[in-house]
């Protein structure tokens, strides 16, 4: 099976016209969340928990699609070709991120972290810590995570349109040469960013495991990002014939599997805490057990763990793309549950509270976010059109 | 026929590289690997490991009956360190085994096409791991005649085990384990098996080959229950991989024991259980290869996958190291903080030092292509990640409990020379198991293979 020339490989003007509006719209409502929480409602703390929840959630599906990539050139993988131009899409977001974690940076700090107090320090435990956690060590680190992480994004997505025009094959092997020291480097950097934008938000809590959970729900989130992409793009015109249903049923299996990789780290780090019951360990999940913040919990449990698993086990929903696509902005709302849950009981330990900042920030951030990667897709075709590897994918199928 | 010489460890994204080498067609694939069970004697160089082996063997029967005959004090355990080489031993022997269900049924889900030349000889492997994992605990409950308690059976006395346990939940995930390991082994083998009944010439061989083939006659509908089957059975094997060593992990982690408490054991775990395990099936098949003549299934291309799942798993380990030390300062905790230098400077800080050299520092050489590729360069390698992962263990249990909260009660252990005598035995045993199964059992999936053969050749 050859590539079908009928196949519209471009986003038209249209498409390319709506995510311009999606990024008007993004400013506008991110505006609207600013001015609604120091208005009123939760005051700044409040709204930079809102704010925190979304960006980790957003920056978690740029690094899981900058992991799909690097994975799949480590292990050679031919099937995931006509997907990877959205993963590179999708990574190429970096620069965004970057600018959308300076309002963190600038204004958010003492709202967030409590170890940016100087009464914190009367705290030994906390003390003990100023070496790693103080304000201008944590701005180097935030500059290191992104120089490496946009690198990466720029290096991965630009060699492959690079290749579109002059299928040259050295651009694969190059990539593929570099993906296992970039795999050791999106290691490191995703787990201490994790420690400093989410595990510090509690200064005395620490937990070894913390880096792969939050590892698990920015591979198992981009996932789910990358069928609703595919089916955006299909649904938009481009790439009808390239991406089949056996891609779908190939990301779904993934899904499936990163559904219960996602549960078994997260039963590892609760089960290990609760059984152990240390105090400066067990206070963190204490609180995510106190009052309503207990169902939160038991909503993750059936939402992001036992439905999913029992929906996505047969190939049936796998191959029927809408389907998928419903399967897969569920696991999106749960992930997104998951980092509230992470988050939000920090500021108000006193159960759940959905702020109206909560919802017009995702909505600013998604857009602006969906409007950036539209707008990255534009700029090339939207499969690597001169892949080596392209030919096995586009005839690619489950047994 | 052979062609060895030729490298088929290129790297060009256009074509993919041959798994078979020396243009076998169907028929000659079949007679190289039967010919290993077939010919009248194996080749010297299997008396003399089996001459060993068996020794060994026989070193460790004898004693296991003097340890059962007068107690576990003929070990070195006491307090406070109450779990010494047997339980070392235990975590090493399951984290073998983990290579070999990770070959056989997560690189099948992923179509990974290589696994099908070693996925035979690495799913043996693992079953010889669990056995000798499986053998430790039970030494070491002290009163085997009452092993039968740790079954959950009603019974009028309304005792049960602790279900709260972790070693209770050895229990079972390890039971688990090896049941359905050996039924994906034994499954995957069925149509080898008709094979070699097909081909037998002695009324014997017939016979035993017969009856293991359970009735195999390859027809259409045979083959459609055999792949559904199979493919069951490796989706129920790769949560398997992650469950068992997790499980091990927990045996130390839900304790308080700085060093043992660790939220990171479960998947850290797991990943050096792959580790040591690749590192073994490295062990084992350049040898192997060489001496049955296998080179043509088992190719450089092989071996260097596996290097580089060792290289990929050592590199986890590593992570979990780093991270390990990092939040043992970033915990704040004086006994973390202390755990961990410990490690470094403490009386067993050499075999540390010792541990990070192998486990760390080896595998990095398997960055360069060479060192993937040469056969001797990674038999080193591989038994380096095997004595370090092996360290690991001793890291893991005797430090920790060597020197708790309390300096009141700390202590020092050493091993007996009945606990190294049944370490070496375990060896033995294992690869007694192994040298029988070369003898006697297809050491490559001939099914399987035949299927990556190039088409011109069928």
């Amino acid at each position: 099976m050859g590539m079908d020339s009928q196949d519209r490989l471009t986003f038209d003007a249209r498409t390319a016209r709506g995510g311009q509006v999606l990024a008007i719209l993004g400013v506008a409502a991110i505006a609207f969340a600013i001015v609604f929480a120091f208005a009123g409602e939760g005051g700044p703390r409040r709204f930079f928990f809102s704010y925190l929840v979304n960006y980790a959630f957003f920056l978690s599906l740029a690094l899981g699609a900058l992991l799909f990539i690097l994975i799949e050139h480590a292990t050679r993988a031919a099937w995931s070709v006509v997907l990877r131009r959205l993963a590179e899409a999708t990574a190429a977001t970096m620069p965004l991120l970057a600018v959308l974690l300076l309002p963190i940076l600038l204004f958010g700090m003492k709202a967030l972290y409590p170890w940016t107090h100087a009464e914190a320090l009367s705290d030994p435990l906390i003390a003990g810590k100023r070496a790693y956690l103080n304000k201008s060590f944590f701005f180097a680190r935030c500059v290191v995570y992104f120089a490496i992480w946009i690198r990466m994004a720029r290096f991965f997505h630009g060699r492959s349109v690079e290749q579109d025009a002059s299928g040259d094959v050295e651009l694969t092997r190059r990539m593929e040469r570099l993906s296992p020291v970039c795999l050791w480097l999106f290691a490191l950097t995703t787990t201490f960013a994790s420690f400093d934008l989410l595990m510090s938000l509690d200064p005395r809590w620490y937990s070894t495991i913390f880096g792969v959970y939050y590892f698990a729900g920015c591979f198992l989130g981009f996932l789910a990002l990358l069928v609703l992409l595919a089916a955006f793009t299909q649904a938009a015109g481009g790439a009808r014939a390239a991406i089949t249903v056996e891609h779908y049923h190939d990301v779904g299996k993934l899904l499936f599997a990163f559904v219960i990789f996602w549960a078994y780290i997260a039963f590892s780090q609760y089960m290990l805490i609760w059984y152990a019951n240390l105090p400066e360990e067990s206070e963190w999940i204490a609180r995510r057990q106190a009052g309503a913040w207990k169902w939160v919990g038991v909503a993750l449990i059936f939402g992001h763990f036992l439905i999913p698993l029992f929906a996505l086990a047969s190939r049936w929903p796998k191959r029927r793309k809408w389907l998928l696509a419903v399967g897969a902005a569920w696991m999106l709302l749960f992930h997104w549950v998951d980092l509230y849950w992470q988050a939000v009981p920090e500021a108000s330990p006193g159960g759940p509270t959905l702020a109206v900042a909560d919802v017009a920030l995702f909505i600013g951030m998604g857009a602006l976010f969906v409007g950036n990667i539209i707008g990255r897709l534009r700029r090339a075709a939207l499969i690597p059109v001169k892949d080596p590897r392209l030919g096995e994918s586009l005839a690619f199928e489950n047994m | 026929m052979s062609s060895t010489s030729f490298d088929n460890t290129f790297q060009d994204p256009r074509r993919r590289a041959p798994l078979v080498l020396g243009g076998h067609t169907l028929a000659s694939l079949t007679d190289r690997v039967c010919e290993v069970v077939e010919r009248p004697r194996p080749p010297r160089a299997w008396y003399i490991a089996f001459a060993i082996s068996s020794t060994l063997v026989a070193v460790l029967v004898s004693l296991i009956a003097y340890l059962i005959g007068v107690g576990i004090g003929v070990w070195g355990v006491n307090q406070p360190v109450g779990w010494g080489f047997a339980i070392i031993n235990f975590v090493f022997w399951v984290g073998i085994g983990h290579a070999g269900t990770l070959i056989s049924a997560i690189l099948f889900l992923l179509r990974h096409r290589w696994r099908t030349c070693i996925n035979r000889s690495a799913e043996a492997m693992t079953i010889f791991a669990i056995i000798c994992a499986g053998m430790f605990p039970a030494i070491h409950v002290g009163r085997v005649w009452f092993e039968y308690w740790l079954a959950p059976y009603p019974n009028q006395m309304f005792v049960w085990p602790n279900f709260r346990s972790p070693l209770m939940w050895d229990a079972f995930a390890v039971g688990t384990y090896f049941t359905v390991s050996l039924l994906f082994w034994y499954l995957g083998m069925i149509p080898d098996l008709a094979t070699l009944r097909d081909r037998a010439k002695t009324r014997l061989r017939f016979w035993v080959y017969g009856i293991l083939a359970v009735g195999w006659r390859g027809s259409n509908r045979h083959w459609h229950r055999y792949e559904r089957g199979y493919l069951l059975l490796a989706a129920l094997a790769t949560p398997l991989v992650l469950s068992v060593h997790s499980v091990v992990s927990f045996d130390f982690a839900v304790s308080i024991l700085p060093g043992w408490h660790s939220t990171i054991f479960p998947p850290y775990f797991v990943a050096g259980a792959i580790f040591s395990g690749a590192a073994m099936v490295v062990t084992l098949l350049v040898p192997a290869r060489e001496l049955f003549g296998l080179k043509d299934f088992i190719t450089p291309r092989h071996l260097e996958n596996l290097n580089k799942l060792t290289l990929t798993t050592g590199s986890m380990v590593a992570y979990a190291y780093i991270i390990e030390l990092f939040m043992a300062w970033y915990s704040g905790s004086v006994y973390e903080k202390f755990a961990a230098a410990n490690r470094a400077l403490g009386p067993y800080g050499w075999l540390y030092c010792l541990m990070i050299l192998c486990n760390l520092v080896a595998p990095q050489f398997f960055w360069f292509k060479t060192c993937r590729t040469r056969a001797l360069i990674m038999w080193i390698i591989s038994v380096l990640v095997n004595v370090g992962m092996w360290l690991e263990r001793f890291v893991i249990v005797v430090v920790s409990l060597s020197r708790d909260f309390l300096p009141s009660s700390w202590g020092f252990y050493k091993p007996t020379w009945v606990d190294l005598g049944i370490l070496a035995g375990s060896f033995g045993l294992f690869l007694t198991l192994f040298l029988l199964f070369c003898r006697y059992l297809p050491i490559v999936a001939m099914a399987e293979v035949k299927n990556d053969l190039p088409r011109e050749n069928h």
